[in-house]
């Protein structure tokens, strides 16, 4: 029942007339949305418009030319053209690639199994469920400082293998362009497989007990339950726990750069660490704008599939609540 | 459901084992904050996990206390950066959450502003180095460069996505009845919203706000962006420390960030529930 039909059922029952709610609450509803609005429009609108001009010139802030003037540096979208050729970005977008590619499969398998593993009750659930969600908590930061330190040459890391292994390990973790790109993955396996977990465990409560009960009454085993009931019935979250881990990655930033800063030389820089680089280094801003242009038409693509997808997630939710209802 | 005791073996055996690898670098990080300098970079067989000689002088270090190892004086204490992420995190949150409720509240009840669901979930997905130039160029252009005002504004707009789902969630799922009796005994709207709408909302009002704040504090990239020198917040500051006569000052910055983690730990334990809500734009409940 939409606001407008309750209130007209409401001052049809009741026995004085109400205001004129209609415009009432349309001009309430604009007010109390107008911030909002203006702020999207601030931090989007004005700046992607700016982004686009610039982007299209040479201009850098030691220009000392203000950035409405850039248009001196007017360059025929060469910035675009050299991106096509441009190595370094390549490598950077190859590699963040490379990144999703291992850590969100490797997270989702990590969490689907702890999730099953927290199914039903058992003493120490929610103590063992609070410690496991810690890493997420983590400032991500402060998270790659930790595996900083456990991967020094001289680190705990190394000390549990040598000590596992009899041998004195001293492996360079982090200063190895392959086994540094390993080093950022486990970490941010380590901080981001609990969020795929507490997203893939609230899924899997959902299912309906009596038709899991009902299936072993039927003599299923555990593995056709699996894969026959509960995972079929969490498609969605699973899609949307993929989802939102493929969009953090594609930004990952903080753990990694803390760890590595995107070294050795370039093995472990990313599209965020690449474009930081450039802007804060190389200062060249027009290029800079032409890099982020691509990557933003590219993702809103993107975000206008997930949201379809979460939409029908939420509309198949309110149906299931129904059906539970009747 | 009963289990047969090889797979309450098999449960206990695995999650020890994800504890174990959970709380690995976290207590190397704990232990590391109570080192002493001698046993900071200790290698081979002298690495301990447990510190020999368990000592405070790391925390008393960042703030400026004169130690009896540690003779490198600090440029400048952990105070300023610490009371910088408290200012912008929390200020941040409260733009958030001011605006986030308020049109969360318009879209829910009146239908208006049907483009920002959409909107602000394109904002959230957006990596922030892509759209920093213009950042940084209009907050030159503000004044609002290496301030924790400025810092707070963008970290209100950048969760303000948080806020507003979040905050629409729960308020779809709120019962109309409460406010449709008050509008009968003649309260206005506006009314109804401000003293019958929020405090009914007083808990989800307040996990949100957790939420959003727990954001805004774990933020690196955008004050590393945006603030030079005063107003560095705790990660920026302690990603800087370093002198040049012990080379990475590993205990102090293991203190730092021992501080750092702890409150966003807390708070997110304590707001378990809503988690998932949260972090999945109210696509899924718990």
């Amino acid at each position: 029942m939409s606001a407008t039909e309750t209130i007209a059922a409401t001052a049809a029952a009741a026995p004085r007339t109400l205001p004129p709610v209609d415009r009432e609450s349309r001009r309430l509803g604009f007010r109390l949305t107008l911030p909002t609005q203006l702020l999207v429009l601030f931090i989007a609108v004005f700046p992607l418009l700016m982004q686009l001009y610039i982007s299209l010139t040479d201009w850098s802030p030691l220009d000392g030319v203000g950035w409405w003037k850039a248009w001196q540096s007017w360059n025929n979208f060469a910035n675009y053209t050299d991106l096509l050729e441009d190595r370094r970005w390549w490598g950077a977008l190859w590699r963040t690639f490379i990144i999703m590619l291992v850590c969100v499969p490797a997270e989702f398998l990590l969490a689907l199994g702890l999730a099953t593993l927290f199914m039903d009750d058992f003493p120490g659930k929610q103590i063992f469920y609070s410690i496991l969600l810690m890493p997420m908590m983590v400032v991500p930061a402060v998270a790659g400082y930790m595996f900083f330190m456990l991967f020094q040459s001289g680190g705990p890391l190394n000390g549990i293998l040598s000590a596992l292994s009899g041998m004195d390990i001293k492996i360079a973790w982090l200063s190895d362009p392959t086994l540094a790109l390993v080093a950022v993955m486990v970490a941010d396996i380590w901080q981001w497989t609990p969020l795929m977990f507490l997203i893939l465990l609230a899924g899997l409560v959902g299912v309906p007990e009596d038709q899991l009960k009902a299936a072993t009454l039927l003599g299923a085993s555990w593995r056709q339950r699996f894969f026959t009931i509960m995972l079929p019935r969490i498609k969605t979250i699973m899609v949307i726990a993929l989802a939102i881990r493929v969009i953090e990655i594609f930004k990952i930033f903080d753990t990694l750069y803390i760890m590595t800063g995107g070294g050795p030389g370039v093995a472990t820089e990313t599209i965020s660490v690449y474009i930081y680089k450039v802007t804060t280094q190389d200062l060249i801003w027009g290029y800079v704008a032409a890099i982020a242009l691509v990557i933003l038409i590219a993702l809103s693509v993107v975000a206008v599939f997930a949201m379809k997808r979460m939409e029908a997630a939420r509309n198949g939710d309110a149906v299931a609540r129904k059906g539970a209802r009747a | 459901m009963r289990r047969s005791p090889a797979f309450e073996t098999f449960r206990y055996a695995a999650i020890a084992l994800a504890l174990a690898l959970t709380l690995l670098p976290i207590l190397w990080m704990v232990s590391m904050a109570f080192k002493p300098i001698p046993e900071w970079s200790a290698t081979g067989a002298d690495l301990t996990w447990i510190p020999r000689a368990p000592t405070l002088d790391n925390f008393r270090f960042v703030f400026g206390e004169s130690t009896s190892d540690l003779i490198v004086a600090l440029e400048r204490t952990a105070w300023r950066p610490i009371l910088s992420s408290l200012l912008s995190a929390v200020f941040g949150t409260l733009i958030a959450m001011v605006c986030g409720t308020a049109a969360a509240y318009g879209l829910s009840r009146f239908g208006s502003g049907k483009n920002l669901p959409l909107a602000l979930i394109q904002l959230r997905l957006f990596p922030p180095m892509a759209v920093m130039i213009p950042v940084m160029i209009m907050w030159a252009f503000l004044g609002l460069i290496d301030t924790w005002w400025g810092l707070a504004l963008i970290y209100g707009i950048v969760t303000l996505p948080f806020a507003f789902w979040l905050m629409k969630t729960f308020f779809d799922e709120m019962p109309r009845e409460i406010e449709e009796a008050a509008l009968v005994e003649g309260c206005s709207r506006f009314r109804v919203f401000m003293k019958i709408t929020l405090p009914v909302m007083r808990a989800p009002l307040a996990s949100s706000a957790l939420l959003v704040f727990i954001l805004n504090w774990s933020d690196y990239l955008i004050a590393l962006l945006l603030t030079t020198k005063n107003w560095v917040t705790i990660p920026v500051y302690m990603a800087s420390l370093s002198s040049s006569m012990t080379g990475q000052l590993y205990g102090a910055k293991a203190a730092l960030g021992l501080l750092a983690a702890i409150p966003p730990v807390i708070l997110g334990i304590a707001i378990q529930k809503h988690l998932v809500r949260g972090l999945t734009f109210g696509a899924l409940k718990q």
